[in-house]
């Protein structure tokens, strides 16, 4: 029990030593750059002077370093305050953000569990058939599909899911002003939206999970206990879930959460490609207006989000696995 | 012992185990294939990538095989200049990425301790954040050029093969053979170098083989959302350009399927190479085949 206790406060420790990290880092990077981008935030060309005389105040512009770095974390921490967005002020980045995290976090909870989910199955295939035709086809797919670009993976469904069969909409989370006679139907639209591009986000990502998996299964199946259980005459499917895949799963699971950041990046890929209305495409639309304060908000959020899933994954990994080694 | 051999073995003959190998031949044709194109670009394309060389968006003909882009210019000869840039930035990318994660890696895992504990923290921070977001913004703050996609993507790129390195390194550490070089004497830093390096040196080629794929993936990806270098012409802006001019709504599939066609073709190249490699360097993984 003990040991549970002090691994969970290992792992928040870490949590919280990453998140200062991110922290400094917000801080530093503008600043280290070339060119007196603290100005950035308060750029005379993009806003206008109000905005900009309240910004150097609240900011502390002016000011010593230490005296800026105090006042980024009080704004930071406690006003959720990262200034204005040039292109659409007088909008805040956070008013900003928060119209387009809903649908990110749609984007990324159906994906996080779709992509493990067809990865971790194809690798129980795999590695039941290994050598085999199947497990050959498997193998070589996901290895040609890991070397493919997230973002050309998006445009080629969507040229032929929906222009060259125009069986799902060719962008935006909902059909652009269609007022929805009720909830039900809104949710059909959104739906209907979503198909296409988790179906990209899950064929870039699923790949390693598939590898890793199947490399697990092999393990597990030179073990004694896969050959008692043939010896005792136990069907085959029986044996490949109950007996080898449970415990080639373990290792996997971890993974999970390592590669949440590489679904976080799919999804900023395949939002740019659907004109999804997310965080990922409010990036790619940042980088175009350089809207720095935009993009530096979004890489805070989008790694808060990360370690969440983190911490997350750790607790999932305690329920799954009780024999864990807490190191 | 075998280690030892492996490694004689890729030193001298790394060309003629690789051709040994299905998957590593596969992948070293293609490679040269794109070399080859990089190399003579100026030569085998038919005009030049930058000039205007018929109407915008000129469907495929038998004068311009792919057609022409969004200001007229011919899609095939910015395809074969393309090849450039992907070469260029997997190459530098995977070299100093390695660099730093040998280097990194090898003094953690020799010296242990306090070094390592911060090492390794660092490491772990490194890889729990988000690396695209934190790629985008400093690439955005930086400016676009291919020299700082090339740095960004190196400093960003070397926790995975740190973290290789100095498990191999831990164990190597406390064989037999490390501690009789100590005993004659040798110094920390010749046994690092000297020692232990050439005896994980199989590893770190096919990890790094493998990191070309991750950098032309990556470089790929930072042109294809604008952060590319907007005077060399890249797979990623090409594809950039397909994606904000609507190319597909255009019906011109061949403009979107040939520069993510060619970044995938390239990429699973070094992806056959960097597994062929590992299954020299692994002769257990080789019996399972």
């Amino acid at each position: 029990m003990s040991s549970i206790k002090s691994f969970i406060m290992r792992r928040i420790w870490f949590s919280t030593l990453t998140f200062i990290i991110l922290l400094i880092l917000n801080f530093i990077i503008p600043r280290a750059m070339p060119g007196d981008p603290a100005r950035i935030l308060v750029n005379e060309y993009q806003l206008p002077m109000e905005a900009v005389n309240q910004l150097k105040a609240t900011f502390n512009l002016d000011k010593s370093i230490q005296e800026q770095f105090l006042a980024y974390l009080r704004e930071t921490l406690l006003h959720l305050n990262f200034g204005y967005s040039y292109r659409y002020y007088p909008t805040t980045v956070w008013e900003l953000l928060m119209q387009r995290l809903p649908w990110t976090i749609l984007l990324l909870g159906v994906a996080s569990i779709t992509t493990p989910a067809f990865g971790i199955l194809l690798g129980i295939i795999s590695g039941w058939r290994r050598g085999k035709k199947t497990d050959l086809a498997i193998t070589s797919t996901s290895m040609f599909i890991w070397a493919i670009p997230y973002f050309w993976l998006a445009m080629v469904l969507l040229y032929l899911f929906g222009y060259l069969i125009p069986i799902f909409p060719l962008g935006h989370a909902v059909t652009p002003g269609v007022s929805h006679q009720n909830l039900f139907e809104y949710v059909v639209d959104v739906l209907r939206h979503m198909i296409l591009p988790i179906i990209a986000i899950t064929l870039t990502g699923y790949a390693s999970y598939t590898l890793i998996t199947r490399n697990a299964m092999i393990e597990t199946l030179m073990e004694d206990y896969i050959l008692t259980a043939e010896a005792k005459g136990l069907p085959e499917k029986k044996i490949m879930l109950n007996h080898a895949a449970r415990n080639a799963l373990l290792p996997t699971v971890t993974m999970v959460a390592l590669r949440f950041g590489f679904i976080v990046s799919g999804s900023i890929y395949t939002e740019t490609v659907f004109s999804y209305p997310g965080v990922g495409l409010l990036i790619y639309e940042a980088i175009t207006y350089h809207d720095y304060p935009v993009l530096q908000a979004a890489f805070f959020l989008l790694s808060i989000t990360v370690i969440l899933a983190n911490i997350i994954a750790d607790i999932v990994y305690l329920i799954v696995d009780p024999r864990v080694k807490y190191t | 012992m075998t280690k030892l051999m492996l490694s004689k073995i890729l030193e001298n003959e790394i060309v003629a185990a690789l051709l040994n190998n299905r998957k590593g031949c596969v992948g070293l044709i293609i490679v040269i294939f794109f070399i080859f194109m990089a190399v003579t670009a100026d030569i085998i394309s038919p005009y030049n990538p930058w000039e205007i060389v018929g109407p915008p968006y000129s469907p495929p003909s038998s004068s311009h095989p792919l057609g022409l882009n969004d200001i007229g210019q011919d899609i095939l000869s910015e395809l074969i200049h393309g090849s450039r840039v992907s070469l260029i930035v997997g190459f530098s990318v995977a070299f100093f990425g390695t660099l730093i994660g040998v280097t990194v890696g090898l003094i953690s895992g020799y010296y242990g301790g306090i070094i390592d504990d911060v090492i390794t923290r660092g490491i772990d921070i490194l890889l729990a954040l988000p690396s695209l977001p934190l790629i985008i913004l400093l690439a955005a703050y930086l400016g676009p050029s291919l020299f700082n996609i090339i740095f960004v993507l190196s400093i960003m790129g070397w926790g995975g093969i740190a973290r290789i390195v100095r498990a191999q390194t831990l164990s190597l550490r406390e064989r037999a053979f490390v501690e009789s070089c100590k005993a004659i004497g040798m110094s920390n830093f010749q046994i690092i170098f000297k020692v232990i390096l050439p005896n994980i040196f199989p590893i770190i080629l096919a990890e790094t083989v493998l990191r070309v794929t991750g950098a032309i993936l990556s470089e790929a990806g930072l042109s294809f959302l604008g952060l590319g270098d907007p005077t060399k012409k890249s797979w990623g802006m090409m594809l950039y350009y397909a994606n904000s001019r609507f190319a597909i709504f255009l019906g011109r599939w061949e403009w979107v399927f040939a520069p993510g066609f060619s970044i995938a073709l390239l990429g699973t190249a070094f992806c056959l190479i960097g597994s062929a490699l590992d299954e020299i360097a692994n002769p257990k993984i080789r019996r399972e085949r």
